[in-house]
């Protein structure tokens, strides 16, 4: 009796620390979060690079993010035409492309928009990378479209005034509007082989990224209403890539319960056999 | 059975009360499950420990379990058992799985709301005297300069706030200024988001940082205005 009777303890033990993680781990998928992040699903075939309107982006999920407009530093704006901005994202492996869609009721050559992305491992603050006082942060990666040339600018900013178009472009864009609604398409390889001035997209890892649109139209004096810093951004959210499908899971679990069951078998072998003798 | 019941009822009792029973209990939190995890384990060593303390509790502990796992004739039990031998591998193979999937979320971001002010920031009072008229154009500054974010009512709920997260603060919360000391806000006014240390990251307040474009005692102004306003004190360690 008394082997059985420590082997059955040691069971117990395991048992109910299993029980109990799968009772507390079940519990942990109820902490959903609100859409705080782009996925870039993982498609074969190429990724529609310079068409907003394919239908391959159907296959993306839609996230929205709130605009405000840019308070930060002068000179600051107060109200801005764009609210929101829906953003979707695809991606083969290599390329990436992203769709940035928002209401705007006129079609202005300067209406713009611009992605921005934390460069490498530093932290950046949102509004352009903008130097922090208290510690060193990074540069930022800022994606930028406009409607007059309709092409990407592929640029580099490490605070206000610093912004600068880099010497290697990599970035492509193109806008259609239709219906009171701009839909702009970013394209870019995943990775660049520019670490320390692009944002290196790796499947998998969260990255960060924030918006930003101009609305181009004009006042009464003809003067461009949002322009520069004054324009609609948001704060940084998160960017991630999906890793192609990885079945190591199933894998794992199946063998973890072959050895529950081939440990159920030997245990009640010995428990038999201490009865038995 | 009698010697397994209670020791169950106790685990389920102990799950169900830590679960949510006591993140009800005012002033308290919901506790992260791994901390539920290891409270249940204590309990169920506890009562391994408490029941193999003599050979008399050890055998009426044991026994019913043994009886349950290799006894013959058990009746009912028997389609009992096999069901456990079915669900326990089971079990294990979907914990596994759980712990080795992918997390979809993104990373967990652990701001400090109110990091600490470096060192000449602490401590300072208002320079400016508290009167009727200096209040009033303290306001008059937070409704030009504060109020498109922070809300004219003092409720973080002004016109430029909804992109931004986290929000501006509400002023009217007791949690914001009121648990402040006037020389806390004097920094986070004068040097904004730009101004936070490392655990303030990630870096999303849009702040500005006030000392490029106000002076001083027009900020020590506004401080006063904002408390005013929003109905509450400064903090005070008297």
């Amino acid at each position: 009796m008394k082997p059985a009777n420590q082997i059955i303890g040691k069971v117990l033990r395991g048992g109910i620390g299993v029980l109990t993680a799968i009772m507390v781990g079940g519990a942990t998928f109820s902490f959903a979060q609100e859409s705080v992040s782009v996925r870039a699903t993982l498609m074969t075939g190429g990724v529609p690079v310079d068409d907003p309107t394919a239908a391959a982006w159907s296959s993306a999920p839609p996230a929205t993010f709130p605009m405000s407009p840019q308070v930060h530093w002068q000179n600051r704006i107060q109200e801005v035409t764009v609210k929101d901005v829906i953003v979707r994202a695809l991606h083969d492996g290599k390329q990436v492309a992203i769709l940035v869609e928002y209401a705007d009721p006129t079609q202005d050559p300067d209406d713009a928009a611009a992605l921005e992305f934390m460069v490498g491992d530093k932290k950046a603050h949102f509004a352009h990378g903008q130097p922090m006082l208290q510690v060193e942060g990074g540069p930022v990666n800022i994606w930028f479209w406009k409607n007059k040339t309709d092409k990407g600018v592929d640029m580099s900013a490490k605070g206000f005034g610093t912004l600068k178009p880099q010497e290697h472009q990599d970035v492509k864009a193109k806008g259609v509007y239709s219906n009171g609604t701009w839909k702009v398409v970013f394209s870019r390889t995943l990775s660049t082989g520019h670490a320390e001035e692009d944002v290196e997209i790796t499947p998998g890892q969260f990255i960060s990224i924030a918006f930003a649109v101009w609305d181009g139209r004009k006042d009464g004096a003809g003067d461009l209403v949002e322009k520069g810093s004054q324009k609609a951004v948001s704060s940084w959210w998160y960017f991630r890539a999906d890793a192609p499908p990885d079945y190591s899971g199933y894998m794992y679990a199946a063998i973890a319960a072959a050895l529950a069951l081939g440990f159920q078998f030997v245990l009640i072998r010995k428990l038999k056999k201490g009865q038995s003798a | 059975m009698g010697a397994l019941g209670k020791p169950i009822i106790l685990m389920v009792a102990m799950y169900v009360f830590l679960k949510f029973v006591l993140p009800n209990i005012p002033g308290s939190a919901p506790l992260p499950s791994s901390l539920i995890f290891l409270y249940l384990l204590l309990t169920a060593s506890g009562i391994v420990i408490f029941e193999t303390l003599s050979g008399e509790s050890k055998d009426a502990f044991w026994g019913p379990i043994q009886r349950f796992l290799t006894g013959e004739n058990i009746g009912g039990l028997q389609a009992l058992r096999y069901g456990v031998f079915i669900l326990f591998p089971i079990l294990v193979g979907w914990q596994t799985y759980g712990s080795t999937a992918v997390s979809d979320l993104p990373p967990t971001e652990s701001r400090t709301i109110h990091p600490a002010p470096p060192g000449e920031y602490t401590g300072l009072s208002n320079p400016v005297p508290k009167t009727p008229e200096n209040i009033m154009q303290g306001k008059g500054f937070y409704a030009a300069y504060c109020s498109p974010c922070h809300g004219g009512n003092f409720d973080g709920k002004g016109p430029a706030a909804r992109g931004f997260i986290p929000a501006p603060a509400n002023f009217a919360d007791p949690t914001t200024i009121a648990m402040l000391q006037e020389s806390y806000l004097f920094w986070r006014i004068k040097k904004g988001g730009v101004g936070l240390p490392i655990e303030g990251a990630p870096w999303k307040s849009a702040m500005p940082r006030w000392e490029v474009e106000l002076p001083d005692e027009w900020i020590w102004k506004i401080i006063m205005g904002e408390y005013d306003g929003a109905h509450q004190s400064p903090r005070t360690w008297e």
